[in-house]
């Protein structure tokens, strides 16, 4: 069966593993992936604790379709008290990890404590392991992979792995998984450094059984079909991400010069079809692309690094990796100014290799290379290093300062930028564009008021992917959006084709915020959902495919409160860590600049763009009245008792 | 559960437009439909111009902008909010090289 996975609590202090089954109830309110993670940190953190103190806890999650049939059930989940921003970390990625842990018999491992050498946790057929990590200590990403297969002697062990940042206990290191998988934006790989844990490794051989499986194949094959023939996704199987990027940079959605412009001009060297060509000639195959678990889209370039001079001195032509990403394309080039594709490619490899988030890391050297322009940095700050932007060499210099913290710069960066500015001083602060703590993805959403809403709002701080509606750029007619927009709960409010539009974009974003952490329970790939299209499976599909593969009966609704509980609990987290709504540090507001400073750049709609403040902050009311929150943002006691949470605190149940 | 009607994602699958592209101009977002392997095109509603790219006979897309004709349109609009709120309007700098 399906629910019969189990989770494991694994104390590194004390060497203690308890080993627990899921209760049903419990995953009927969460179902699993993110949703329980979350309900499990919650429970498991101690309030107010130190993220890089043994009072947090790190949880690694499978969705509930893990390693089953519906298509690219490969997401894992890890969830922590983020070392960044205080607040709720969360990172998600593919690769083939998630399933390989349910084949172990495991959805979730919580990991509390620390332990006093370097450790790994193995997993495997129903058993854990906690086991000496002193050989793989040091190792990059891929290298502790390799040498820990060799180790089992087995080549089919997945790993979740942090790379040399999290030992250096860089705030924003990563988890990874597989050449290039990262659990970004969550701080997650900093956690296991501060706990001396290199990795949770998997390899399981038993039975996940299908509840009906002749309608299940059935079924999954339509689901597949669906995801598949969508234009969107024939794109990706072609270009990967980074037609997101070429097609935002198209029009002036990109943050370019740490949001000086909006649009990184004469940028032809890095769009798709560039790196595509090169992803050919370097792999020396039309069958240049990868992917997860299960997935048929298949979205990730593999490629070489070009031998050029920059790369021959850093040492890295011919490197191998995959997926220089829609995010890496704004981290290396965008932001920083740079249209090097060797710069892409170097930059996407280094963080990689030191497991760190490239949005983080790229959007942070962005901001010094504004401060540097400003005089407020200087040469005696950067070691000598000319941090202007467009030097590509600079950038690449930066992460390895940044991932080692072997220069003054690379250390106070190695902290994240609130934390930088206080060191920094001056008016640094003021330039950073952060929400939460967090800075921003390269996107500039000066021109989309209903992505800059869900930047401000999303539970682990500026952000893409937590309830983006990135399809109000689609210009569906509106009748079209009432029947996305009203399934499965009626709403019969305003709606806009317009995305420059104010009116009704709180309940995109609240319908948005529901959708992706229902995705995320279920452990499926958010490129095959609404996300990007409007003809992607969303809750009516989930019903099917959960039925017929897991055997739970449950309504589009029923997911839908699934999905509301679980965003109310990582509301919850926030809140009992300190998240206000206007606070400049840990709120739900957009950084100043995006008030103040009209876009430069683009296509001529975009230019003079920026937000409105009281209509943003009417915006934002109107999506706490959608979700059950009082004018604070916090839930109401009716709320509480609805979802069944208002005992949280008091009577936690842990599992 | 053996419920076999469509989706409404299902069902919207019958509104796909192949063979043509958007606009790029968020606000204009007009229909494109070059013609088969064509690498350049103009939108007929607001003159923006696109450089196109095919993933497939039937899929064509935007690849970017032809830099020239998107900079200078962006250079009037700069000019006429610069005209609109006067000399002093930050945007009238000029930003666009
Ligand atoms: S679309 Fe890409 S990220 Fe998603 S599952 Fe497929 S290969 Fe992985
Ligand atoms: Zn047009």
């Amino acid at each position: 069966m399906s629910l019969d996975r189990k989770v494991a609590i694994v104390d590194l202090t004390t060497g203690k593993i308890d080993i627990k089954a899921i209760p049903l109830a419990v995953r009927k309110q969460f179902l699993g992936g993110r949703g329980l993670a979350a309900y499990l940190l919650y429970n498991y953190s101690k309030p107010g604790c130190d993220p890089l103190g043994p009072d947090n806890a790190v949880i690694f999650s499978a969705g509930i379709l893990g390693g089953m049939l519906a298509s690219a059930s490969a997401r894992t989940d890890v969830m922590t008290k983020n070392p960044l921003t205080g607040l709720l970390g969360s990172g998600n990625f593919g690769g083939f990890f998630a399933p390989e842990l349910r084949y172990a018999g495991f959805d979730h491992i919580v990991v509390i404590g620390k332990a006093a050498k370097p450790v790994y946790i193995f997993v495997h057929d129903g058993e854990v392991e906690i086991k000496d990590a002193k050989n793989l200590w040091g190792k990059t990403v891929t290298e502790a992979q390799w040498a820990v297969r060799e180790e089992l002697g087995d080549p089919d062990v997945k790993c979740a792995v942090c790379g040399p940042a999290a030992e250096k206990l860089v705030r924003y290191a990563n988890v990874m998984t597989g050449i290039k998988n990262a659990n970004g934006r969550g701080g997650g790989g900093c956690t296991m450094g501060s706990k001396n844990l290199k990795m949770v490794a998997a390899r399981g051989t038993m039975d996940i059984k299908i509840a009906h499986p002749h309608e299940a194949l059935e079924f999954d094959k339509r689901f597949i079909e669906q995801i598949t023939s969508a234009k969107v996704n024939q794109t990706m199987g072609v270009l990967g991400t980074p037609f997101i990027w070429g097609a935002t940079n198209s029009w002036g959605g990109i943050r370019t010069n740490n949001f000086q412009f909006n649009q990184l001009l004469n940028a032809d060297p890095i769009e798709p079809e560039e790196i595509d060509e090169w992803s050919k000639e370097s792999m020396g195959s039309e069958y240049n692309m990868s992917a997860c678990f299960g997935c048929q889209v298949h979205c990730r370039a593999k490629y070489k690094i070009p031998d050029t001079p920059l790369a021959r001195k850093y040492g890295l032509v011919g490197k191998y990796d995959e997926g220089p990403e829609y995010t890496s394309q704004g981290a290396f080039n965008g932001e920083p100014g740079c249209t090097g594709l060797d710069t892409l490619l170097m930059g996407n490899h280094l963080v990689d290799q030191y497991g760190v988030d490239n949005l983080e890391i790229g959007s942070t050297i962005s901001w010094a290379m504004e401060l540097y322009e400003k005089g407020i940095l200087t040469t005696k700050e950067t070691d000598g290093l000319d941090l202007r932007f467009g030097n590509d060499d600079a950038v690449i210099a930066m992460i390895h300062h940044i991932c080692k913290r072997d220069t003054w710069l690379g250390d106070v960066l190695a902290e994240g930028g609130i934390r930088a500015s206080e060191k920094i001083g001056k008016d640094s602060f003021k330039l950073l564009i952060h929400m939460k703590g967090m800075q921003n993805l390269h996107s500039d959403e000066r021109a989309t008021p209903a992505l800059a809403l869900n930047l401000a709002l999303a539970s682990r701080g500026s952000d893409h992917l937590r309830s983006r509606p990135a399809i109000d750029l689609y210009h569906l007619p509106v009748d079209v959006m009432r029947r996305i927009y009203s399934s499965p709960v009626a709403y019969d409010g305003p709606l806009s084709s317009d995305h420059t539009e104010y009116i009704g974009k709180p309940w995109q974003v609240a319908w948005h915020e529901n959708c992706y952490m229902a995705v995320d329970c279920l452990g499926i790939c958010k490129y095959h959902t609404t996300f990007l299209g409007a003809t992607l499976p969303n809750f009516e599909d989930w019903a099917k495919v959960l039925y017929y593969n897991v055997g739970l009966e449950m309504t589009p609704k029923d997911i839908w409160d699934v999905a509301e509980r679980s965003n109310m609990v990582e509301r919850l987290f926030n809140i009992r860590e300190g998240m206000k709504k206007d606070d400049p540090f840990k709120g739900e507001i957009l950084a100043e600049r995006y008030f103040t400073e009209p876009c430069k750049r683009g296509a001529p709609d975009v230019i003079g763009k920026k937000i409105d403040k009281p209509k943003f902050l009417e915006m934002r009311a109107l999506f706490y009245k959608y979700k059950g929150l009082d004018e604070n943002g916090v839930p109401t006691p009716e709320s509480l008792k609805k979802y069944g949470l208002e005992n949280l605190d008091k009577e936690p149940l842990r599992i | 559960m053996a419920d076999d009607k469509l989706s409404t994602a299902e069902s919207l699958r019958s509104t796909r437009s192949y063979g043509q592209v958007r606009c790029m101009n968020p606000s204009c977002a007009g229909r494109i439909t070059p013609a088969p392997g064509q690498t350049q095109a103009k939108c007929p509603k607001c003159g923006s111009e696109w450089r196109i790219f095919w993933i497939n006979a039937g899929l064509p897309r935007v690849k970017g902008p032809v830099w020239e004709t998107s900079q200078r349109l962006a250079n009037e609009r700069l000019d006429q909010i610069a005209a609109e709120a006067g000399k002093n309007e930050e945007l009238a700098k000029k930003e666009v090289k």
